[in-house]
């Protein structure tokens, strides 16, 4: 309701609102890759070593799989949010 | 005790030269004897935005070569007595000057005045090192934008590999209509991920550009808002405690009111 007000009495400029939560996120990736000098290839490759030691005990959700580099209390940290659909059984420890 | 302040952002034109003219000058106006040192040999402008373009007769590349003596060099501004120039040379380039040859010549100004403030030119290179290398402390300016702000994280990382203390903060060109519409990063968004300490909002105004086209700095128009905004500026570096942040909002206008109270605005707790 707010959008239809501001339309109504600034012009219909409301469609661009909220854009300095892109740049806020876009700047904190930035910033952290700024310091580490890792290049996508680099970073791609280390996701998907990591994916695979993930799923050689867990069935991944390979789509949802995010893996970032984040500015930390002391340097830099690697986090990752890898979703599992099933943690696979016992005989995998075999392979 | 005698004090030396580089300001510095790394990317070019958010305001150095803008904010080193308004300190020196609010810094004067205060009673402090000021030298303001331009180092951007070779694209010299702090001279322009003073006005003291037309009284140059020596530069800083002819202090550093011995062809005249440091008195010879400063330019005195007539608007208020304890204010100096020491310009940069135009016709050279920053391998005329070196870091060695810039604290030598700090260390001599610093004899002198309570305060040089050191404007350094655009980039991380060699211009950058000797503008940094006598300085005490650092003030980053820095614009509400995405490039302005990864280039000043750039800059607060090589100020303390040089071993400054940690370096202060302007937010430069703020502008509160587009804060409160969610389109530009408020002080708390750029203090988040700037994490040093601020020392000055200065609001995106008109006067900048008017007080440039005269070589008038802002800080001499009492009504002006940017000039209130360096002067406030100046207070905090002199070591005055808590001095509140000139208002940012937009005033009030019918319109902004009745959202408000009708609830379909935010407060206006956004801009300051």
């Amino acid at each position: 309701m707010s959008s239809l007000f501001d339309r109504l009495f600034s012009g219909g400029r409301s469609a661009s609102a909220g854009s300095k939560e892109d740049a806020k996120s876009r700047l904190k990736i930035l910033l952290v890759h700024d310091q580490v000098d890792l290049t996508p290839s680099q970073m791609n490759a280390m996701k998907a070593e990591i994916l695979e030691v993930i799923a050689r005990y867990c069935e991944v959700d390979r789509e949802h799989v995010d893996v970032r580099l984040e500015k930390a209390d002391n340097g830099i940290s690697v986090v990752s949010s890898v979703p599992v659909r099933r943690v696979t059984t016992r005989t995998a420890e075999a392979t | 005790m005698s004090e030396c302040i580089v300001v510095t952002s790394g990317k070019g034109g958010v305001g150095k030269t803008t904010t080193t003219a308004n300190l020196g000058v609010a810094l004067a106006l205060l009673g402090k004897k000021v030298v303001v040192v331009d180092a951007d040999i070779g694209l010299r402008n702090l001279d322009v935005i003073l006005g003291l373009e037309n009284r140059i007769v020596y530069d800083l590349v002819h202090v550093i070569e011995g062809e005249c003596r440091l008195r010879q060099a400063l330019i005195k501004d007539k608007r208020v007595d304890t204010l100096f120039l020491l310009p940069a040379a135009q016709t050279r380039d920053k391998n005329a000057v070196s870091p060695e040859a810039m604290r030598t010549l700090v260390a001599q100004l610093k004899a002198d005045f309570d305060y040089v403030i050191i404007d350094c030119p655009a980039g991380i290179e060699q211009g950058f090192k000797n503008a940094i290398a006598g300085a005490d402390r650092a003030i980053i300016v820095v614009t509400p934008e995405v490039s302005a702000i990864r280039d000043a994280d750039r800059i607060i990382g090589l100020v303390e590999a040089a071993e400054l203390p940690e370096p202060q903060l302007i937010v430069n060109r703020f502008r509160a209509k587009m804060v409160q519409r969610g389109d530009m990063m408020n002080k708390d968004d750029i203090l988040e991920i700037l994490a040093i300490p601020l020392i000055g909002m200065v609001p995106d105004h008109e006067d900048v550009i008017v007080s440039a086209n005269r070589g008038m700095p802002a800080v001499f128009d009492e009504k002006s808002v940017v000039g209130e905004a360096y002067r406030r500026i100046a207070r905090r570096v002199t070591g005055e405690q808590d001095v509140p942040f000139v208002a940012l909002e937009e005033p009030d206008t019918f319109w902004s009111v009745m959202k408000r109270w009708i609830g379909l605005a935010p407060s206006k707790e956004v801009a300051s």
